[in-house]
């Protein structure tokens, strides 16, 4: 899961506040206003749908963007490729056990 | 493109143009969807200085050739135009350019089939922007409504480019500074300014569900919103 922070409307606090939002892989998962706590999320039951039409995305266009980053910067993407390729299953698992968590 | 903001933050907070959205970041959307039109010949994009570096290297993993040529905005949305505007000014004096299109990058879900209507009404009329009929308002005392019509105005909005510098020059002599693009042009040019159909789904990331919305119809389109175009990888900006 990754955090962001940034400066959205909050319709409680009625002005710009900071936010908090929690990413699951792509999806975003909730946002908190650090000011009063008000809390959104995606209802657990639309969560799994989600993630499982936007992992298939990533897999059909993820061809597409590994030829754009090796041409882009082929040493680079040859030298970085073992260990993306490593990374992959953890990341996988820790974004399935963040959905359900979620 | 104008990513700059309003100029309301503080800190080090991600610029919401920034954020993560579907696999790229919300401005690199609308960078994709105006550049798979075969007229769109130059990008620039408006942005805080302190977004510099995450801009640039956003830019280098999500968006192709031609270079998207990046300046630091001013001190309001009209400054940042007018940064813009200069930037383009010699461009436009050569005759390159024919029109200019300014778009909020808040607003990831213009898709192409919207940047190639304003660019066209613009070519034909001087300027075109697009509104979303919106329900009227309601009178308090339960008389007639106050006006017939109530549309919101959306971005792309697309000006024909020499009219639109000179207004910008004038108004930088006076220094007057509108509110959007239009309020400078109708003060400043004889353009007429027409409306071309918006879209609702052309939301602007302002709340946090907006975020939410946009994920989601983006999903709904299948992340396509191009139209069936292809992008023109190819092509080289004049200068």
């Amino acid at each position: 899961m990754s955090v962001e922070l940034a400066d959205l409307h909050c319709e409680t606090c009625d002005r710009v506040t900071e936010h908090e939002l929690h990413y699951s892989g792509r999806l975003l998962e909730s946002v908190r206003c650090t000011v009063c706590g008000t809390h959104l999320d995606v209802p657990a039951r639309d969560m799994l749908p989600s993630y499982l039409a936007d992992l298939e995305q990533r897999v059909v266009s993820k061809p597409a963007r590994m030829v754009r980053r090796a041409g882009r910067d082929p040493v680079g993407f040859a030298r970085g490729l073992p260990r993306a390729i490593a990374r992959q299953p953890a990341k996988f698992l820790e974004e399935l056990r963040s959905i359900f968590r979620h | 493109m104008l990513a700059a903001g309003e100029g309301r933050r503080t800190g080090h907070h991600t610029n919401k143009v920034l954020l993560p959205l579907a696999g790229r970041r919300v401005f690199t959307w609308s960078i994709r969807w105006a550049r798979m039109l075969p007229e769109v010949c130059r990008t620039v994009l408006v942005i805080r200085e302190q977004d510099r570096e995450l801009v640039t290297r956003t830019l280098d993993r999500e968006v192709g050739p031609p270079e998207v040529e990046v300046i630091a905005g001013g001190e309001s949305r009209h400054g940042s135009e007018w940064e813009a505007l200069q930037l383009l000014a010699p461009a436009i004096e050569a005759g390159e350019i024919d029109v200019v299109v300014i778009h909020d990058a808040a607003r990831p879900l213009a898709g192409s089939e919207m940047w190639a209507e304003v660019i066209d009404a613009a070519a034909r009329w001087g300027g075109a922007i697009p509104a979303d009929d919106h329900a009227q308002l309601a009178a308090l005392d339960g008389g007639d409504p106050p006006v017939q019509r109530v549309v919101a105005v959306q971005t792309p909005q697309a000006f024909a480019a020499r009219p639109l510098l000179d207004a910008y020059r004038r108004a930088h002599v006076d220094g007057f500074v509108g509110t959007d693009t239009a309020s400078c042009i109708e003060r400043y040019a004889d353009e007429s300014v027409r409306c071309v159909p918006g879209d609702a789904g052309n939301i602007k990331i302002t709340f946090p569900d907006d975020l939410f919305i946009a994920e989601r119809l983006l999903a709904k389109a299948r992340w396509d919103l191009s139209g069936g175009r292809e992008p023109h990888r190819a092509r080289r900006s004049p200068r």
